[in-house]
C-alpha cells in the first residue's frame, strides 16, 4: 500500500456532545459515587472507557434496520433476518436471541450445569463466572502460563492450556458438562486465541464426549488476530476464519453489544436439538418468546447488520490499530501495560505501576479512581475487586491487577486518544501519591457494580 | 373536560409499514406448519396481527427523537434518570429498577419477596406472573370477584378483589404466609377488566393492617385509570394521570411491562417504596438483567419509555385507544358474536366456549377458533383459555378456567378503523361457519407456559378418520365454502 496512515473506514453521521468538568466537580462526583466509577453519572464523564459493551456507534445501515424492525410478538421478519445473519457466520442450527449476553450464559448454565460440575474455560469473564457459580458449579480457569504474565510477549496469550485441560477432562470424567473458550480472552487482557488452540481444545472435547462452546463476544477481533498472526490465515477473510472457528464448536454464547456492533442484545446458538428445546423453554420464563428473546424487533435488525459490519477487514484493521496507537504511547513513556495490546482495550498493569499498594488495598481500583479525578476518564478495574470475592465470602488476590481502558466501537477519534495519553502521562508523575481503597459496603455477588469504597489515609 | 362522541386518533401517520394479504391455500399451509398455534406463524404471513398489544405499539416522532438521544454509557446513563423521573412523577414509586421487560421485573420481585411455602392471592392469574410465583415456591390463589368468571356479567369493575375470599385465605394460611397480594390493573385474562379505585383502597387497608404488601401489576394501569374516570362516580372530575397516581398510592410496589401502556417496543421496570427491598432487587438485577442503571435495556429504550409514559396518560390518547377497542367490540356485538362483557381496555375477547359449544374443553375450543380465524382471513389472535392456563403443578391435570377465550388484542396506534372493519367481517364469517369446526389435541406440550410453543393436530370425528384428506376444522370449513361456490 502506498500510504501507511490508517483512517476510519467511515465518516461521522451523528454526534453526541460531551462535557468538560473541573477537578473540583470531579472530586465531588466521585465522592458522591462512593469512589466507584460504575456509580458515576455518565454526564460527569468526559471520555468513557468503562466498557466496549453496548457503547458502540451504529452505522446508517443499522439505523435503517432499526426503522425496519418488525415488532410482531411472534415470528417477526426481523427475527428471520437475525437468524440468517447468525447462521451465515456461525453455522449453528439453533439460534436463540436473548436481551444480552449474560442471559444467554444464564440459560446455558441452567440447562447444562449441576452443583459440583466443573466448567473449564481459558478464563471466565465476571458474568460467566457468576452464572456458573450460581448453579453451584466450579468455574475453572485454564489459561496458558504466558497469559498470567503481563510483560511476556506471545501472539496468542488468550490460549487455553490444553495439557491442563486434558488432565481435567481425564480426572473428572463425567463431571465436566461443558468446556468453554472465551474469544478474545477479556480477563487476561483482550488477548486472542489461535485457531490451532481452538482446534486442539475441540479435539480434546470430542475425544472425551464433552460439548465445546465458544464465548463469542469478540469473535471478529479474534478472527483478525488469527488473520494477521497465525501462519496460513493471511489470505482468508475474517468471515471465513470466523466460520472455521465456529465449525470447531458445538455452540456459542454471544453478547451482541460487543462484536454485534449493537447497543443491546445477545444470543445463544447450538447444534443439539434437545438442548435447544430446553433452552427455549427456559428463555420464555425470563427473557421472552423464542422469536424475540426480550429484544425489540428493531434490535434484531441492528444486530443482523452489525455482525457482518464487525467482520469488515477495513473496520477491523482500524479497530485493532486504534488500541495499538495508545499502547505505543504508553510503552514509550514506560507505563506498564499488558503486552501485546489487546483487541478491544488497553490494560494497565496496576500491580507493576502502583507497587506501593498491596492487592487487598485494590491498586487497580485506586488507579481507576485517579484516572477519573485527574482527567475525567472512566475505566474499569479487572482485578481483586472484580474477582477477589470467593463464593464462601473469603478474599483472594486476583492473578492480575489490571485497569481496562475499553474502546467503544467507532465512537472516539484519534484526538480523544491523544487526550487520554496525556492524562495517563500526567498520572505517571503523581502515581506514588495514589492511595489504596477499602470496601465499606458490598453485595454478595458481582460486587464491583455497586460496592461502596473509601480512600485509605496516607 | 371536553367530551366528543368520536374517538378519532389525536395524531396523524408519520411512517408506515406494508402488510400483505395471503391466499387461502397459503394460509392453510402456514397454519398446519405452525401446529395450529398462532404463536408459531411467521408475521410475514399474517395480515392483521392481533396476537398481542405487548411491544407492538407504534412509537411517536417524539419517542423516535428520544431514541436518537440514547446515552449508551454502561453506568449512570442520563436516560435512566429521565425514566426514573417519569416513573416518580406518574406512578409515584421512589425506587426504580429497570428491566428488559415485565417478566424480568416479575422474576426479581418473586425472588425477593417469596419464601417457599408462601401463598400469593391475586385478582385472577396471569401466565408469566403465576409461573414466577410458583417457581419461587408460592401457591397462587384467585381472589377475584365471581362476576369476573362470567363472560356475560355486565359488572363495571370485574377486576375487583373479593375481600371475603381474601380474608378467608389469610385466616386459613396466616398473614405471615402471605408476602403480598398481587393486584393487576386491568385484569388481562378476565377480558381486560378494570379494578375500582375504592376496591383497591379497601384491599390496601386490609393488607396493611396485617403487614401484607400490595404489589400492583401496573402493565395497563393507565387504561384502568380511564375506566375509573368513566365509571366510578367520585372520580369523574379527576384526570387519568391523577387517578393513576391514586391507584399506585395503594401499592407498596409495582411490576411494569412498558410494552403495553407506555407505548414502547421493549422495556419494563420494578417500582418499590422500601429502600431495603430496592437494594435486594438491585443485587439481583445485575445477575439477570444488567447493571441497575440500564437493566438490560439500551439507553434509548429507557428514553423512549420515559416519553411514552407521558404520552400514555394524555386524555385524548387514552380515549382514542379504548375508543378503538370498543368500536371493534360493538361491531362484533351487533353481529351477534358472543364476546366478554363489558368490553375491556386492550382487547375484545371472543367467548369461544359459547361459540364452539359443541367442542369439549379438552379439545381446546379457543385454540381451534384462533386457528380458524387465521385460516379465514389472515387475522392472528391469541388463545386465552385452557391451553394458556396449563396444568396444575401438583396434580398434573389440565386446568380449565371458567373463561375459554380468544383475544383480539389491539396494538396501540397501529391499525385503522378500516382494519377493524376487516376484523369484524372475518370474525362474523367464522362465526357463521362455527358448526363445522373441529377440536385440537397436543402433539407437543412444553412443561411451562405451554401456550407459547405447543403444537396441535386436528381431532377428527370417527366418520372422517381414514378419509380423503387431512382436513379437519378449518380445512373442512374451507372446502365446504369452496364447494358452495
Amino acid at each position: 500500500m502506498k500510504f501507511s496512515t490508517i483512517i476510519e473506514p467511515f465518516r461521522i453521521k451523528t454526534v453526541e456532545p460531551i462535557r468538560q468538568t473541573t477537578g473540583a466537580q470531579r472530586l465531588a462526583a466521585i465522592r458522591a459515587a462512593h469512589y466507584n466509577v460504575f456509580q458515576l453519572d455518565a454526564e460527569d464523564v468526559l471520555i468513557d472507557l468503562l466498557t466496549d459493551s453496548g457503547t458502540g456507534a451504529m452505522s446508517v445501515y443499522q439505523w435503517a434496520g432499526m426503522m425496519k424492525g418488525d415488532e410482531s410478538y411472534a415470528g417477526g421478519r426481523s427475527f428471520h433476518a437475525f437468524v440468517r445473519s447468525v447462521k451465515e457466520i456461525t453455522g449453528f442450527q439453533h439460534v436463540i436471541p436473548t436481551h444480552q449476553g449474560r442471559a444467554a450464559e444464564h440459560i446455558l448454565s441452567g440447562a447444562m450445569l449441576k452443583p459440583g460440575s466443573i466448567v473449564p474455560n481459558n478464563t471466565h469473564f465476571d458474568t460467566t463466572r457468576a452464572n456458573v457459580e450460581h448453579r453451584g458449579a466450579v468455574a475453572l480457569n485454564l489459561p496458558i502460563a504466558e497469559g498470567r504474565e503481563p510483560q511476556t510477549i506471545h501472539p496468542f496469550k488468550g490460549n487455553m492450556d490444553v495439557t491442563a485441560l486434558e488432565r481435567v477432562l481425564r480426572d473428572n470424567a463425567g463431571n465436566v458438562p461443558l468446556v468453554m473458550t472465551t474469544v478474545t480472552n477479556n480477563s487476561e487482557g483482550g488477548q486472542p486465541v489461535s485457531m490451532e488452540n481452538i482446534r486442539r481444545t475441540s479435539a480434546l472435547c470430542r475425544t472425551h464426549g464433552v460439548p465445546f462452546f465458544i464465548d463469542a463476544c469478540r469473535f471478529a477481533e479474534n478472527a483478525w488476530f488469527i488473520k494477521t498472526r497465525e501462519p496460513g490465515y493471511a489470505g482468508k477473510s475474517p468471515l471465513e476464519i470466523a466460520q472455521e472457528m465456529f465449525a470447531l464448536a458445538d455452540g456459542c454464547t454471544m453478547s451482541a453489544k460487543k462484536d454485534g456492533m449493537a447497543n443491546i442484545g445477545g444470543f445463544l446458538a447450538m447444534n443439539d436439538d434437545t438442548l435447544a428445546l430446553t433452552c427455549r423453554n427456559s428463555l420464555i420464563l425470563t427473557e421472552g418468546f423464542p422469536t424475540y428473546g426480550g429484544l425489540a424487533g428493531y434490535d434484531l435488525e441492528a444486530i443482523a447488520v452489525g455482525l457482518h459490519e464487525a467482520l469488515d477487514p477495513d473496520y477491523l484493521h482500524y479497530r485493532i490499530r486504534s488500541v495499538e496507537y495508545l499502547a505505543e504511547k504508553m510503552i514509550a513513556a514506560g507505563i506498564p501495560i499488558v503486552r501485546p495490546a489487546g483487541g478491544h482495550a488497553l490494560y494497565l498493569d496496576a500491580r507493576s505501576w502502583l507497587p506501593h499498594i498491596p492487592p487487598h488495598q485494590f491498586p487497580g481500583w485506586a488507579l481507576s479512581v485517579a484516572l477519573y479525578v485527574e482527567g475525567g476518564i472512566r475505566a474499569c478495574e479487572i482485578g481483586s475487586v472484580m474477582f477477589g470475592q470467593q463464593p464462601d465470602g473469603s478474599e483472594r488476590a486476583a492473578d492480575l491487577e489490571l485497569v481496562r481502558l475499553a474502546f467503544p466501537r467507532r465512537v472516539y477519534t484519534q484526538s480523544h486518544m491523544d487526550y487520554v495519553a496525556e492524562v495517563l502521562l500526567h498520572v505517571n508523575t503523581i502515581v506514588k501519591d495514589i492511595r489504596g481503597v477499602r470496601i465499606v459496603e458490598q453485595p454478595s455477588v458481582l460486587r464491583h457494580f455497586t460496592a461502596k469504597f473509601e480512600p485509605l489515609p496516607h | 373536560m371536553t367530551h366528543h362522541r368520536s374517538w378519532a386518533e389525536p395524531w396523524k401517520i408519520k411512517v408506515v409499514e406494508p402488510i400483505r394479504m395471503t391466499t387461502a391455500s397459503e394460509r392453510k399451509e402456514h397454519i398446519r406448519e405452525a401446529g395450529y398455534n398462532t404463536f408459531l406463524l411467521r408475521s410475514a404471513d399474517v395480515y392483521i396481527d392481533l396476537l398481542t398489544d405487548s411491544g407492538t405499539n407504534a412509537m411517536s416522532d417524539r419517542q423516535w427523537a428520544g431514541m436518537m438521544m440514547g446515552d449508551e454509557a454502561y453506568a449512570g446513563s442520563r436516560n435512566y434518570y429521565a425514566l426514573e423521573e417519569a416513573v416518580r412523577e406518574f406512578y409515584g414509586f421512589p425506587h426504580l429498577i429497570p428491566t428488559h421487560q415485565g417478566r424480568g421485573a416479575e422474576n426479581i420481585l418473586s425472588k425477593i419477596l417469596i419464601t417457599p411455602g408462601d401463598h400469593v392471592p391475586g385478582n385472577m392469574y396471569f401466565t408469566t406472573t403465576r409461573v414466577h410465583q410458583e417457581l419461587a415456591g408460592a401457591t397462587f390463589h384467585d381472589v377475584i370477584i365471581d362476576e369476573a368468571h362470567d363472560p356475560a356479567s355486565e359488572h363495571p369493575f370485574k377486576g375487583n378483589v373479593d375481600l371475603d375470599k381474601l380474608d378467608a385465605l389469610v385466616r386459613e394460611v396466616g398473614a405471615e404466609k402471605v408476602p403480598y397480594v398481587s393486584v393487576a390493573a386491568t385484569v388481562n385474562l378476565a377480558g381486560g377488566q378494570p379494578v375500582e379505585l375504592s376496591n383497591l383502597r379497601r384491599v390496601a387497608d386490609y393488607c396493611h393492617a396485617r403487614g401484607i404488601r400490595v404489589i400492583l401489576d401496573a402493565t395497563r394501569a393507565v387504561e384502568n385509570a380511564w375506566f375509573i374516570q368513566q365509571r366510578e362516580p367520585a372520580m369523574r372530575d379527576h384526570t387519568v394521570a391523577e387517578i393513576l397516581r391514586l391507584l399506585c398510592e395503594c401499592a407498596d410496589g409495582a411490576t411494569m411491562s412498558g410494552k403495553k401502556d407506555s407505548l414502547v417496543n421493549i422495556g419494563g421496570w420494578l417500582g418499590l417504596r422500601e429502600e431495603r427491598l430496592a437494594e435486594a432487587a438491585r443485587g439481583l438485577v445485575v445477575v439477570y438483567e444488567g447493571l441497575h442503571t440500564y437493566g438490560g435495556l439500551a439507553g434509548r429504550d429507557m428514553e423512549a419509555m420515559a416519553i411514552g409514559i407521558r404520552e400514555s396518560v394524555e386524555e385524548d390518547h387514552i380515549r382514542s385507544r379504548i375508543g378503538q377497542v370498543h368500536y371493534l367490540g360493538k361491531r362484533l356485538i351487533d353481529a351477534g358474536v358472543p364476546v366478554v362483557r363489558p368490553l375491556g381496555g386492550h382487547a375484545v375477547f371472543l367467548d369461544a366456549a359459547a361459540i364452539l359449544s359443541h367442542l369439549p374443553r379438552d379439545q381446546f375450543p379457543a385454540q381451534a377458533l384462533a386457528a380458524a380465524l387465521y385460516l379465514e382471513s389472515g387475522v392472528r389472535a391469541m388463545e386465552r383459555g385452557a391451553v394458556s392456563a396449563g396444568r396444575d403443578p401438583k396434580t398434573g391435570e389440565n386446568r380449565y378456567p371458567a373463561l375459554e377465550l380468544v383475544r383480539l388484542t389491539i396494538p396501540r396506534r397501529v391499525y385503522t378503523q378500516a382494519h377493524m372493519d376487516v376484523v369484524t367481517e372475518s370474525v362474523a364469517e367464522v362465526f357463521e361457519q362455527r358448526g363445522q369446526m373441529h377440536g385440537l389435541r397436543f402433539t407437543y406440550e412444553p412443561e411451562l407456559l405451554r401456550f407459547f410453543q405447543a403444537r396441535f393436530e386436528l381431532v377428527r370425528a370417527p366418520s372422517e378418520t381414514g378419509g380423503a384428506g387431512a382436513g379437519g376444522i378449518a380445512l373442512a370449513q374451507l372446502e365446504g365454502r369452496q364447494a358452495l361456490g
